[in-house]
C-alpha cells in the first residue's frame, strides 16, 4: 500500500514536470511573440514614417516643380487648383505655397491659416512636427520652387492616419503572431502529451508490479510490446520485479524449511 | 460623374404651360412649320433630339438643321441657381432665334450636362461633348474651378479646334497663356471687378479691405484681383478667411467673421458662390461687424438676395451693408436695347429650368426669377454667339471660328458698350457696374461715400 501511494506520487511529480515543460513552451512563445512584436512596430513605424515624409518630399518637389511657370505667369488660380488637385492625396492634410518673401500665394487651410503656420519660417524645408489646434497633429515637409528663387512649397502630412495605418499595418502582424502563438501552445501541448503518454503507461505497469498482481500485469500489457526505450524499461521492471518475486519465494520456501 | 439628357421632360413641363401647350398642339395637328421649328429647337436646347436618327452622331459637327452647342455648367448643388439662370437667359434668346428661321436655317440648340460645380465632372462631361457628341462649341460653362480643369481638354483636343465660348468665370487661366487661346470670353475679368472695388472702397477711405474667399481657383482669382489691387496703391490685405466649395447657406460663418474681425478691416470683398456669401454677410450682420460686404458678379445676386430675405422681418437690416459688382448693366436699365430685348423675350417664353437634365444630385426645387443679372449675362453671350454663327455663313465650320470672332469689331450688342476681338483680345467687354440691394432688386449705386460713410 505504501509502494502503490509513492508510485502514484512519482506519477503526479512526473504530470508537474510535464506541466513545467507546457509553461515553459507557452513562457518561450510568448517571449518570441512578443519580441518580434515590439520589433515589428519599431520597424513597421519607423519605416512607414519615413515612406510619409519620402513621399510628401516627393509630392512637395513635384509640386514645386510644376509651380515654377504658373509662378512666374502670376496665375495663382491654376496654382490654386494645381494644390487642390494634390490635397485630395490621402493622408494629406494641408498644402501652402510662400514666395520668395514670405507671402502666402495660395493654400488648402479653411477657415484661415493657422497662426502657427503664419509664424513659421516659410522658407524652411526640412521635415518638423506640427500640433495646430483644431486641427491635429502634422509631420510638414517643404520644397524649394526655382532653388527657393520663386519660393517654397510645404505639406503637410497627417500624424493621426499615419498612427492609423501604423497601427493597421502593427495589428496584422500581431495578429499573425498570437495565431502563430495559440497554434504552438496547443501543438506543444499535444506533443508534450504525446511524449507524457508511455511513460504515464510505464508507470502504471509498474505500480502494477509493485501491486504484484499478476493478473493486472495483462491489462498493461501494450508496454511490453513497445520497441523503444520504454518498452526496454518496462520488459526491465518486469525482470527485476521477476527476479525480486523468485528471491522471496525462495526465502520464503527457505525459512519455511526450518 | 457624367450626367446625360434624358428624354421625355422638357415636352411634359411644357405641357403644363398654356402658352407652350398652343405650339405642342399645332405641331400635333400638322399646321405648318412655323410651328415645328420652335417646337423642335426647344426639344433639342432642352436636351430632347427631335431627331432620333441624329443621336449619337461622332462625325459631323454641324447638321443641316441644327448646330449643337455643348454645355457643362452646375444644374445641381450649392450653385445651381447659376447654371439654369445661364441657361434660362441663353434660351430665351435661342427661343427667339430658332422661331425666326435659326441662323442660316440652322437651329442653335444646346447639349446640357451637369457638374454641379465639380471640376472632376466638368472634364468628364467636356470630353463627352467633345468625343461623344461632337458638339460645334462649348458654351455657357459656369466656375473657376470647373474651367480651370477643363482647359487642358481643350488643349489635348486642340486639332479638332473646339473653342470654349463665354464661361460664366472672370478668372485668368482662360485669358492668358497657355490655355487662353482656347477660349473666347465676353465678361469682364475678376481682376477688373475686384480692381474696381478696391479702388472704390479706397477712395472712400476705406483702407482696411480684407478678403473672405472660396477656397480653389475661384476664390484664389479673386483674392489675386484684390491683392493687386490693393498693392497699386500701396496697400496690402487687412485679412482672409476661407470656406470649402459647396458650403450651404446653413452653415455656420462664424469662425470666419471672427478671424476677420479681429483684423477690424474697413471692408470686405467675398468671392464666393451665393449660399456660402450669404451665409457670411449673415453671420456679419449678427456678429456686429458692420461694414461693406461686397460681392463680385459670379455670386448670383438675386439667389444671395433671396436667400437673406428668406422669411426675415428684418432683411433690409441684413443687407444694408451689401455691394455686388456685375459685369452686365441692370436689367432695370430699359434705355438699353438688350435690356429691352431680353425683358421682353423672358418675358414671352420665361424658359423653365432644364427639367430634363440627369443632375449629380436630383431632386433639388429651384425657384426662378423673372429677371437676373445672370440670365441677362446668359442672354448677352447667346446673343453674340448667335451673331458670330451667323457672320461664318452658310456652312460653319470649327477652322471657321477663330476668324469669325476676330472679325467682330466694334459691334454693338446693346448694352452700352461696343465688343471687339482680336488675336490679342480674347474678352468682349471691360465695364463693371456697382449695384446695392434695394428691396427685392439690386439696383446701380451712384453714391459710395453716401452708402457707406466712413464713421
Amino acid at each position: 500500500m505504501t509502494a502503490m501511494i509513492q508510485k502514484g506520487e512519482e506519477v503526479l511529480r512526473v504530470r508537474k514536470l510535464f506541466r513545467k515543460t507546457r509553461f515553459g513552451f507557452f513562457a518561450l512563445f510568448g517571449i518570441v511573440v512578443l519580441a518580434i512584436s515590439i520589433l515589428s512596430i519599431s520597424s513597421v513605424s519607423r519605416e512607414l514614417r519615413d515612406e510619409y515624409v519620402s513621399n510628401s518630399e516627393s509630392i512637395a518637389k513635384n509640386i514645386a516643380d510644376s509651380s515654377v511657370d504658373i509662378l512666374l505667369n502670376r496665375n495663382l488660380a491654376t496654382l490654386q487648383s494645381l494644390i487642390d488637385q494634390f490635397v485630395q492625396i490621402e493622408s494629406i492634410r494641408y498644402i501652402y505655397i510662400t514666395s520668395d518673401t514670405g507671402e502666402f500665394l495660395a493654400h488648402t487651410f479653411i477657415p484661415g491659416i493657422p497662426e502657427e503656420i503664419l509664424a513659421s519660417d516659410p522658407s524652411a524645408t526640412e521635415a518638423v512636427e506640427r500640433s495646430l489646434p483644431g486641427l491635429g497633429d502634422f509631420v510638414e515637409v517643404g520644397s524649394p520652387i526655382l532653388s527657393g528663387v520663386a519660393g517654397t512649397v510645404h505639406v503637410g502630412m497627417d500624424l493621426e492616419r499615419l498612427g492609423l495605418k501604423i497601427q493597421r499595418a502593427v495589428g496584422q502582424q500581431v495578429y499573425l503572431l498570437c495565431i502563430i502563438l495559440v497554434t504552438g501552445v496547443l501543438a506543444s501541448i499535444w506533443l508534450v502529451n504525446l511524449a507524457s503518454r508511455p511513460l504515464t503507461e510505464l508507470l502504471e505497469y509498474v505500480v502494477t508490479l509493485a501491486r504484484d498482481k499478476e493478473s493486472d500485469r495483462s491489462t498493461h500489457g501494450d508496454v511490453l510490446v513497445r520497441d523503444d526505450e520504454i518498452g526496454d524499461m518496462a520488459r526491465m521492471m518486469q525482470y527485476v520485479a521477476d527476479d525480486v518475486g523468485l528471491a522471496r519465494d525462495e526465502g520464503t520456501a527457505a525459512g519455511g524449511g526450518d | 460623374m457624367t450626367t446625360r439628357i434624358g428624354g421625355g421632360g422638357e415636352g411634359e413641363e411644357r405641357q403644363k404651360r398654356p402658352g407652350t401647350m398652343t405650339r405642342r398642339s399645332l405641331v400635333r395637328s400638322g399646321l405648318g412649320a412655323l410651328a415645328a421649328a420652335p417646337w423642335a429647337g426647344r426639344l433639342g436646347a432642352a436636351g430632347i433630339h427631335p431627331y432620333p436618327g441624329l443621336r449619337g452622331r461622332t462625325a459631323a459637327t454641324v447638321q443641316d438643321d441644327e448646330i449643337v452647342l455643348g454645355v457643362s455648367a452646375a444644374f445641381s448643388g450649392p450653385s445651381r441657381g447659376l447654371g439654369t439662370e445661364l441657361y434660362r437667359g441663353s434660351m430665351a434668346y435661342f427661343n427667339h432665334v430658332n422661331e425666326n428661321g435659326g441662323v442660316n436655317g440652322r437651329r442653335i440648340v444646346m447639349k446640357l450636362l451637369d457638374d454641379g460645380y465639380q471640376p472632376d465632372p466638368c472634364v468628364a462631361n467636356t470630353i463627352e461633348l467633345i468625343q461623344d457628341e461632337s458638339v460645334f462649341l462649348l458654351f455657357n460653362y459656369v466656375g473657376t474651378p470647373t474651367v480651370t480643369r477643363a482647359l487642358p481638354v481643350l488643349k489635348k483636343f486642340r486639332d479638332q479646334q473646339v473653342y470654349l465660348f463665354f464661361p460664366f468665370t472672370g478668372a485668368e487661366p482662360q485669358r492668358e497663356p497657355p490655355y487662353g487661346e482656347f477660349a473666347f470670353n465676353l465678361r469682364a475679368s475678376y481682376r477688373q471687378e475686384t480692381a474696381g472695388l478696391v479702388d472704390n472702397f479706397l477712395s472712400i477711405g476705406r483702407r482696411r479691405v480684407a478678403v473672405f474667399y472660396q477656397n480653389d481657383a475661384y476664390g484664389r482669382s479673386g483674392w489675386a484681383g484684390v491683392r493687386e489691387a490693393l498693392a497699386r496703391h500701396g496697400e496690402t490685405m487687412a485679412g482672409e478667411a476661407t470656406y470649402m466649395r459647396g458650403t450651404q447657406f446653413g452653415a455656420s460663418m462664424r469662425g470666419q467673421v471672427e478671424i476677420l474681425q479681429a483684423r477690424s478691416p474697413d471692408a470686405v470683398i467675398c468671392i464666393g458662390a451665393y449660399q456660402a456669401c450669404a451665409a457670411f454677410a449673415r453671420d456679419a450682420e449678427d456678429l456686429g461687424l458692420h461694414i461693406p460686404v461686397a460681392n463680385v458678379s459670379f455670386v448670383g445676386s438675386e439667389n444671395l438676395l433671396a436667400l437673406m430675405r428668406e422669411g426675415r422681418s428684418d432683411a433690409d437690416a441684413h443687407t444694408r451693408f451689401l455691394v455686388n459688382s456685375q459685369v452686365v448693366p441692370s436689367y432695370e436699365d430699359t434705355s438699353l436695347p438688350a435690356v429691352r430685348e431680353y425683358r421682353e423675350l423672358m418675358a414671352r417664353y420665361d424658359p423653365p429650368p432644364p427639367d430634363n437634365v440627369e443632375r449629380i444630385t436630383p431632386g433639388e426645387p429651384y425657384e426662378t426669377f423673372p429677371q437676373s443679372f445672370v440670365s441677362l449675362e446668359g442672354f448677352v453671350n447667346a446673343k453674340l454667339i448667335t451673331e458670330i454663327i451667323r457672320r461664318m455663313g452658310d456652312n460653319p465650320q470649327r477652322s471657321g471660328i477663330e476668324e469669325a470672332v476676330f472679325a467682330v469689331r466694334d459691334y454693338d450688342l446693346g448694352v452700352g458698350e461696343r465688343v471687339r476681338y482680336g488675336p490679342d483680345r480674347r474678352q468682349g467687354l471691360q465695364m463693371i457696374y456697382y449695384t446695392v440691394p434695394e428691396g427685392e432688386r439690386f439696383v446701380p449705386l451712384e453714391d459710395w461715400e453716401g452708402r457707406f460713410p466712413v464713421s
